[in-house]
């Protein structure tokens, strides 16, 4: 109805005032010269200027990606360079090596950045079609072929590779420049990863109730498989007529488990079964924790976990005396830049043992008091980690909406991490890992590391789950200095797995697009890791990947997964 | 409803607008029947008009004259709708476009006040927000815009217009380190307009950090290279910190999009003379 109110802030009078206001907060700090405001008296002849013009100081231009001091994965796919820059009309790039190898020269008349292709069946009125920031408007880019970026990370193992990346204007002449280093390191990938590739098309159901995703559109999840050294994924899983969550692998890679949703919204079923090529989820390999048989009671098995081992599951439930609904914050909202608020504000872990087929309350994370949530197991097996926090309703009387992730609104929890033997299902005393707990930030999703020395967890503000602030931060298994990753990008950090072999770490982000993303980051020995590197064309350009899991096995290792009890009559 | 009872004096607000009113029309007659005059409704609503409208009808006609740009008429039909029903479901949102359509319509004062009124009322969107900061903003009132320019970014962390109005009035006060807080926001990186690239150099270079000062510009001007106010306010910055050479080839590229342009001119005469270039 209303034109845009903003030329109503009179543009130019803005600049204006501002910049007067500007020049007088620099001359205050003595910033701007003395002999500034004498500009003008010199007169400036553009003849003399181009009759004495030669080399040029070259301007720095700002190279996105990768960032200096990246590491790659070796065999990954050849990554896409972009760079900004103000000079430049063409560019050359130039890899020199430490060693002997022959340095590569190659020449780019640059191409802008472009979004991937789209999935017509994922656009809705709720979302927006996938678009360039100022930033990625304004990026150059090139892709090296096959052939170069094999030589290059051949030769860039040892030591660092340097690319410099020159801009020219009028075919010769340099203006700019800028130049970083970059890795291929030692240690493979070596797994592949499962995860699940989803539109993001918020609903507002007959009632109002806004959904995250219409029934009518829960076909088109996806779960795929991913070989970082394949140039696209793999779908292993489609056309679910109802949802499928959380997943988890057992270390050894044999044992697969998943929330599947069942007949009448049951969201108390849970698949455990084995790892293979062709694999089949039928009634027989459902657990039901809604063992009364009451849909949707104590449900959740949320954020359940298949021991290493693959004997057990350990999960997130109401307990004994709650119904689901008095244990869930949940909020979603039609903005599908952030469409859902989710975590629960009470809780226990329990552990399901496959053998028996009896769940039982964990000792030491089962009080009432608190909500336990966010149980992994440590490598060996003897532990859980998991997320801490004193239990509240879900909501208070009164309590004012939430609108918008991150909305003050929110019911406001902070989880701190603790560790509790797991004792043969005995338990023990919870005790806080220190560097994630008691820092006035929700310390969340904790993820041990292969070699049981140190814990990668989500910090933000507030809650759990699709954080807009979430950063992830990494503190030695028995506590100690956390400290922030380096992997980190702007938006939303999380979602992480390490690769079986520990030495890189997987998870979502929103640095690039509303729509999420994976990447990728090396860890060291020490704990050290690298820039994120992006796992280029993983799906649509207008489709989110989330919940990204290394399974141990071959790149090839699953080729379907064919589900047949979602839809059976319970 | 403070704003929205002064709105439905028709005779006080036509008084207030006689200024954007045509002469010969505040000649026809009382408020109600001037606007019947000056605000024809369209044919095919004249059926809903009759008799004793609805909220819903005047709330509809409101819509249909905003959408002809008729923004005074929209006010009428937006208050008249709010008279004629003012615990109507909607009404938060008819109390904005009250509000808006006061503001397009030229009353000011009574489009500050008519949006808090929708704000308590309940009306959440980041126009609302929008609109009273440009409002204060126009009122050199710069504290309390700075307050709706966040309340803006609550709904939208990387809104463009909430961020360049914020930092600009943050600038305004001296207050560099609120701009650095707010323009350095991770979540921002990749965002920055030359607006607020200009702002958060400028807020570097009011604290001192002529470097951090640099390094925003040259960023910022990699992203906008058609950027004036970045292009001489990097060359300044470079000359204050000794780098004349860099500031020339930032000057030569200002001065080839845009020879005419006087600063760039006068900031290249200034870097030569600092070069030796210029006897």
């Amino acid at each position: 109805v209303f034109p845009d109110s903003r030329p109503l802030q009179r543009p130019r009078l803005k600049a204006l005032a501002l910049f007067a206001a500007t020049v007088l907060a620099l001359l205050s700090f003595g910033v701007l010269p003395l002999h500034l405001r004498s500009l003008g008296m010199a007169e400036f002849s553009p003849a003399v200027y181009a009759a004495q013009s030669g080399p040029r100081t070259l301007l720095h231009l700002s190279i996105d990606y990768p960032e200096n001091g990246s590491i790659f994965p070796p065999g990954i796919t050849p990554p896409t360079f972009l760079w900004r820059d103000a000079a430049g009309t063409s560019w050359s790039i130039d890899v020199t090596f430490a060693g002997k190898a022959l340095p590569i020269h190659a020449l780019s008349k640059g191409e802008h950045m472009k979004l991937g292709a789209i999935d017509p069946d994922c656009v809705a009125d709720s979302n927006e079609p996938p678009k360039l920031t100022l930033q990625q408007a304004a990026t150059w880019t090139w892709t090296p072929d096959k052939d170069i970026w094999a030589a290059i990370q051949a030769n860039s193992v040892a030591q660092p590779a340097t690319v410099v990346i020159t801009g020219y204007r009028e075919g010769t002449i340099a203006f700019s420049q800028a130049r970083i280093t970059l890795t291929t390191s030692a240690d493979p990938v070596g797994a592949p990863i499962f995860y699940r590739d989803v539109p993001l098309m918020p609903s507002a159901g007959r009632n109002g109730v806004v959904e995250p995703l219409a029934p009518t559109a829960i076909h088109l999840i996806h779960w795929r498989l991913r070989d970082i050294r394949k140039l696209e994924s793999h779908t292993v899983l489609k056309d679910m007529p109802t949802c499928a969550n959380c997943h988890s692998f057992s270390a050894d890679g044999k044992t697969f488990g998943m929330d599947i949703d069942g007949p009448a919204n049951d969201k108390g079923l849970y698949a455990v079964v084995p790892v293979q090529k062709h694999m089949t989820i039928q009634g027989k390999d459902m657990v039901h924790w809604n063992t009364d048989g009451k849909v949707g009671q104590t449900r959740v098995g949320f954020m359940s976990q298949v021991s290493p081992d693959g004997r057990y599951v350990v999960s997130t439930f109401a307990g004994p005396d709650l119904k689901l609904g008095d244990t869930y914050y949940v909020t979603n909202f039609m903005d599908y830049h952030f469409l859902q608020v989710f975590y629960p504000t009470r809780g226990i872990l329990e552990w399901y043992s496959r053998a028996t087929g009896l769940r039982s309350p964990l000792p030491g994370a089962d009080d009432p008091h608190y909500a336990q949530t966010d149980g992994v197991w440590s490598p060996d097996g003897k532990y859980i980690v998991f997320a801490r926090a004193e239990a509240r309703p879900p909501r208070t009387p009164g309590q004012a909406p939430a609108f918008r992730a991150n909305d003050p609104g929110e019911t406001q929890i902070k989880y701190d991490l603790y560790r509790v033997p797991f004792n043969n299902g005995k338990g023990g005393v919870a005790e806080p890992i220190a560097g994630a707990s008691n820092n006035g930030m929700s310390n969340n999703f904790p993820k041990v590391s292969p070699d049981g020395r140190w814990i990668v967890f989500v910090q933000c503000r507030n809650g759990q789950l699709m954080r807009p602030d979430s950063q992830l931060y990494i503190v030695p298994f028995a506590g100690g200095t956390p400290r922030r990753m380096r992997a980190n990008t702007r938006l939303m950090n999380s979602w992480h797995s390490f690769s079986p072999n520990g030495r890189w770490l997987v998870f979502s982000s929103k640095a690039r697009s509303a729509y999420t993303q994976m990447y990728l980051t090396h860890i060291d020995a020490n704990g050290n890791d690298s820039p994120a590197i992006l796992i280029d064309n993983a799906t649509a350009a207008n489709r989110a990947v989330n919940i990204p899991e290394f399974v141990n096995i071959d790149g090839d290792g699953i080729e379907e997964i064919d589900v047949h009890v979602a839809d059976e009559p319970k | 409803m403070q704003a929205m009872n002064q709105r439905h004096s028709f005779n006080l607000k036509l008084s207030r607008m006689a200024p954007l009113v045509p002469a010969a029309l505040l000649l026809l007659g009382a408020g109600p029947l001037l606007a019947e005059a000056t605000c024809t409704p369209p044919q095919s609503m004249k059926a809903q008009l009759q008799g004793k409208p609805t909220a819903a009808a005047f709330k509809e006609l409101g819509v249909w004259f905003a959408d002809q740009q008729q923004y005074a008429c929209a006010a009428d039909a937006f208050a008249s709708s709010l008279q004629t029903e003012p615990d109507q479901k909607d009404a938060p949102h008819v109390a904005f476009m009250f509000g808006v359509s006061l503001y397009f319509s030229g009353d000011v004062k009574g489009a500050t006040a008519a949006l808090q009124e929708a704000e308590q009322l309940g009306y959440r969107d980041i126009k609302l927000h929008i609109v009273l900061a440009t409002i204060f903003d126009s009122a050199h009132t710069t504290k309390e815009a700075e307050v709706e320019w966040r309340a803006a970014l609550t709904f939208a962390p990387e809104s463009s217009a909430a961020l360049d109005g914020l930092s600009n009035d943050l600038i305004l006060d001296g207050d560099f380190n609120g701009v650095i807080a707010e323009l350095e926001n991770p979540r921002l990186l990749g965002q920055r307009t030359p607006q607020q690239s200009f702002n958060l150099a400028a807020a570097y270079a009011g604290t001192a950090k002529l470097d951090e000062a640099v390094n925003v510009l040259r960023d910022g001007l990699n992203t906008s290279p058609d950027s004036l106010p970045l292009a001489n306010r990097l060359a300044s910055l470079l000359v204050q910190i000794n780098r004349p050479d860099e500031a020339l080839t930032v000057l030569d590229l200002a001065l080839a999009q845009h020879p005419d342009d006087p600063e760039v001119k006068q900031n290249m005469a200034k870097v030569m003379q600092v070069l030796g270039a210029v006897k």
